[in-house]
């Protein structure tokens, strides 16, 4: 196995960046919801089942910042390293938000 | 047996939604062993991992949107309402975590691994991220079928369903 360190390429990098953003905001739309009964109304009407919207708007946020980042060099040229680390603590953090919400309120 | 359309919709997506965490694990174990010869089958395999996913979104969505206000409604007046109030409503959501990180993976295997050491432990982390997020949700997904049995234990109700 070559050991060499190497970096993202440019859509790995923007998707990585893409993924994070999407999952912190899936979280914190699951709290905007669950606290403001408007939206989840509103998200009923949109698409039928508020959860249906969500997963809906998570993957367009998703792909549609993933093409956008993947476009330009601003996600390529964060260190890989750091990158990884953004991912895995934005996951944990999206994750253990949900969980101490619900646990909470 | 009396087998309904409910059954086989609940248990096909737990059944892709484990397909999907152990090609993940494939993924991570392929990974760790990254050489030009098996970069063909990684990315094939997280492509895998994306599609069982995908297909658990839409199973279990179409059974969470059809058939869950029943069952919620019974866990609610249950022993353990919070199988719904914790655990459901954790799972719901935590599962389009895991759906974005297994449509990255295909994205993160593009990437030459054998070659690049920061690729491979980017793949390396979303996979792992994919398997400990899919058991979480796994585990719930127990937590809350345990939930309407106690519900329908306690109404005697047990023994007729």
């Amino acid at each position: 196995m070559n050991t060499d360190n190497g970096k993202l390429g440019r859509s790995s990098a923007g998707f990585a960046m893409a993924a994070s953003i999407a999952v912190l905001f899936s979280t914190a739309l699951a709290w905007a919801k669950d606290a403001y009964k408007p939206l989840n109304s509103f998200m009923n009407a949109l698409a039928w089942h508020n959860w249906i919207t969500h997963g809906l708007a998570n993957v367009v946020l998703f792909v549609g910042l993933g093409l956008i980042f993947s476009r330009t060099n601003w996600a390529e040229r964060i260190a890989p390293n750091r990158m990884i680390t953004f991912l895995a603590v934005a996951v944990a953090v999206a994750g253990l938000g949900l969980f101490a919400w619900y646990a909470v309120f | 047996m009396n087998i309904t359309s409910s059954d086989v919709i609940l248990l096909a997506h737990s059944t892709f939604g484990v397909l999907g965490i152990l090609s993940a694990l494939w993924v991570f174990v392929e990974t760790l062993n990254a050489r030009e010869e098996n970069a063909g089958r990684i990315r094939k395999i997280a492509l895998l991992a994306a599609l069982c996913m995908s297909v658990t979104w839409i199973v279990g969505g179409y059974w969470y949107v059809h058939f869950y206000p029943g069952d919620r409604a019974l866990i609610l007046k249950g022993p353990w309402p919070w199988a719904h109030t914790l655990f459901m409503e954790t799972k719901e959501h935590l599962f389009f975590i895991t759906l974005i990180l297994s449509f990255y993976l295909p994205i993160a295997a593009r990437d030459k691994l054998y070659a690049n050491a920061a690729a491979r432990k980017m793949v390396l982390c979303v996979a792992m991220l994919i398997v400990l997020s899919g058991l979480a949700i796994e585990g719930s997904g127990a937590i809350i079928n345990h939930g309407a049995k106690v519900a329908l234990l306690q109404n005697g109700q047990g023994a007729a369903r």
